[in-house]
């Protein structure tokens, strides 16, 4: 290969990126070796690619903490066109909870710390098949009492006592030991939206707390009361 | 660094164990050789290894009544000595030295850096920057891409929407610019030594 071949080829950009194939390369290095010009080119474009990586790597290293800067942080939001409608939603929150959540939360909280008067429809007692059906008047999502009397029987380690609605789905149920079944239960219930018929069933568990059997079921009617205003 | 002609009276000084000479000699074709074993060998000790075989075979054949003496043919004579060097490298993974060649070895100058070098590097580093500053983002990012984080050529052309040509175009434009700077740096550091 001589000068002006390993010109046209531009050899010296095909070596320093690996481009040549091996019996060119070859022919090349033999010239290179030999030449002067080629030499000095190759040499420079080597040199100049190594310092290149470096202020490229400089430059990314740079680079990489402007980035963070741009990125918005932490405290980006402290940033006026952010901070000012941030501020006055907040505001607008603090309000509304002041004005409207914390009273309506500080009379329940006031309702359940005063003494009440609960309704009851006392289960005791209570004939599973019977006819009558102990009725209860509630407001809607008023609590109310459901006085218990589980029938003492040596077969259980302890009761699930489930509160079933008028579709007999379970609204909650809650797990007593046979030692507390021993005594009447005062089960306080959580108001309902809808009235009807209801069931407290009362489900005998294993000590691994399977069921074993169904002990008995205590109906009862819960009437919603009318307003007082409502009377004509 | 000063381009001496590879004429006889450089073959004599060479011959003769001129330090000065030996220098220049070494710092001339070492960079070249380093190129060479490089897409060849692939751990830094082989290549340097195969380098300072290279010099102590070169700079002991030149001793020999024997030895080279068509000094036109001195860069040919050291290229087929680091072929010879490879192709035993292939054969052996250690090498056997003579002890003749051990002691020519020991005496080829070291072309580590030195702070003459240190200042042209840091100049050239400001200069290879400029250059660099200067081009258009792709194709920085071009040049990173595939000399900084070494990814695939293909790929990154494909990603950037550009052809090999175009690569080669490039690195020959940034090399065209910054090569003048390079020579007079060589010049200045071979006239400060």
């Amino acid at each position: 290969m001589d000068h002006a071949e390993a010109s046209r080829l531009m050899a010296t950009e095909k070596y320093l990126l690996d481009e040549l194939p091996s019996d060119v390369r070859e022919q090349f290095e033999e010239h290179l070796f030999g030449c002067h010009d080629c030499a000095m080119d190759v040499r420079a474009g080597a040199v100049f690619l190594e310092q290149g990586k470096v202020a490229l790597a400089d430059s990314a290293a740079v680079t990489v903490p402007a980035r963070t800067q741009a990125t918005p942080g932490r405290f980006a939001w402290l940033r006026p066109a952010f901070a000012i409608p941030a501020f006055a939603v907040l505001l607008l929150v603090v309000a509304y909870q002041n004005l409207v959540t914390y009273p309506t939360l500080r009379n329940t909280v006031a309702q359940a710390n005063a003494p009440q008067i609960l309704p009851v429809a006392s289960l005791v007692g209570a004939a599973t098949r019977g006819t009558n059906v102990p009725e209860l008047a509630v407001h809607p999502g008023e609590s109310f009492l459901l006085p218990l009397d589980i029938p003492p029987q040596s077969a259980f380690a302890s009761y699930r006592i489930e509160f079933h609605n008028p579709s007999d789905g379970v609204e909650w149920s809650l797990v007593v030991s046979a030692e507390a079944a021993r005594n009447s239960l005062p089960i306080r219930a959580p108001g309902v939206a809808e009235g009807g018929q209801y069931q407290v069933v009362v489900i005998g568990l294993n000590p691994q707390g399977e069921k074993v059997s169904e002990v008995g079921r205590y109906p009862f009617e819960l009437q919603f009361a009318k307003p007082a205003n409502s009377q004509p | 660094m000063q381009f001496h002609a590879f004429d006889s009276h450089y073959l004599e000084r060479l011959r003769a164990g001129d330090f000065r000479t030996q220098e220049h000699f070494v710092a001339y074709f070492s960079e070249l050789i380093r190129l060479k074993l490089g897409k060849r060998l692939h751990s830094r000790p082989e290549i340097e290894d195969a380098r300072q075989e290279t010099f102590a075979r070169v700079l002991a054949a030149l001793r020999k009544e024997d030895g080279v003496r068509e000094p036109e043919r001195l860069g040919a004579f050291v290229n087929s000595v680091c072929n010879n060097v490879l192709l035993e490298h292939y054969r052996s993974a250690s090498q056997q030295t003579t002890s003749a060649e051990e002691e020519a070895g020991a005496n080829i100058p070291d072309p580590g850096i030195s702070v003459v070098d240190v200042i042209a590097n840091q100049e050239m580093q400001r200069n290879v920057r400029h250059i660099l500053d200067q081009l258009p983002e792709k194709d920085r990012r071009l040049i990173k891409e595939i000399f900084l984080e070494e990814r695939d050529k293909d790929e990154v052309c494909k990603d950037l929407g550009v052809d090999r040509e175009y690569l080669r175009v490039l690195l020959h434009r940034a090399k065209k610019s910054f090569k003048s700077l390079y020579l007079k740096k060589m010049e200045k550091t071979a006239l400060q030594e």
